[in-house]
């Protein structure tokens, strides 16, 4: 199954209502989030609507929310060697 | 609409360069990892770095930058530029690094080995990774020795024409460590 992977580049503060009630209908709310939604003609549509505001891929794999903030972590960049015994504060 | 005229739709050419210019496909990145010194000054300047996308796995060294190292190790002292939670610390033995935040999951007294370096150097030669050095080159150790807190900030709000005045307090928690030992190791 292809998939749209769309992420909103710029805002929509400021655009038209139209343009919002397209964003809300995508499930896209903040800048550079990131949203999959199945390859078809309404949501061709809908992307059409809004392509100024939007960057747009095309995969067959899903990142779930949690893929995607794991992703956008940065590494802890350490291990613990050696723990103390005895509890924290 | 069918896909294809979608995508020539949607190409970055036919829209707004400054801003749709980003592909959020990450391109392959080449990997070099640059062992310069300082100590022999060149004639020619040197050549501009290749521009790459960011990659997130440490460097493969040269056979150039093998050579070199032998001469980095033999100095008498290091530096590294750590990185811990993304935020970049550059340390040598014996520094203590107070973090602006509280490291979760760890308690005082505890012994890390430091895994993310992004630059390696001593006084005539740096090692830099892209992003990250290849752990067998180094060993960067530290202790945690505090658990404290920044003194209390009390920050006033106040708009103009009104006499309310809100108060919001701050005291965040700060992780103090100690970095006990920067080694280059021997390959």
């Amino acid at each position: 199954m292809q998939y749209f992977k769309i992420t909103l580049i710029r805002s929509g503060i400021g655009m038209t209502g139209r343009q919002n009630k397209v964003l809300q209908s995508l499930g896209l709310r903040k800048r550079m989030s990131i949203v999959y939604h199945p390859v078809s003609p309404e949501v061709a549509g809908k992307i059409m609507k809004v392509k100024e505001l939007v960057t747009v891929a095309e995969t067959d794999k899903l990142e779930t929310k949690k893929e995607i903030q794991e992703s956008r972590r940065p590494p802890k960049g350490f291990v613990v060697e050696k723990k103390v015994l005895g509890g924290s504060v | 609409m069918s896909l294809p005229a979608l995508r020539r739709l949607l190409r970055p050419s036919l829209l707004s360069y400054s801003v749709l210019s980003r592909s959020i496909i990450p391109t392959v990145a080449t990997r070099t990892a640059l062992l310069t010194t300082s100590a022999v000054p060149s004639s020619t300047p040197p050549p501009p770095p290749p521009v790459s996308a960011p990659s997130t796995e440490p460097t493969t060294l040269t056979s150039s930058d093998l050579n070199l190292l032998p001469l980095l190790r033999a100095q008498p002292q290091h530096y590294a530029t750590i990185h811990i939670q993304g935020f970049p610390f550059l340390v040598t033995a014996g520094d203590q690094v107070t973090l602006p935040f509280r490291l979760k999951d760890v308690t005082v007294g505890d012994q890390l080995r430091i895994t993310h370096v992004s630059v390696l150097g001593s006084r005539d030669y740096t090692l830099k990774g892209a992003p990250w050095i290849d752990e067998k080159l180094f060993e960067v150790r530290a202790t945690v020795i505090e658990e404290t807190s920044e003194p209390m900030r009390i920050k006033k709000k106040k708009k103009q024409r009104t006499r309310r005045t809100k108060t919001v307090k701050s005291k965040h928690f700060y992780t103090v460590l100690r970095v006990s030992q920067i080694d280059v190791l021997e390959q």
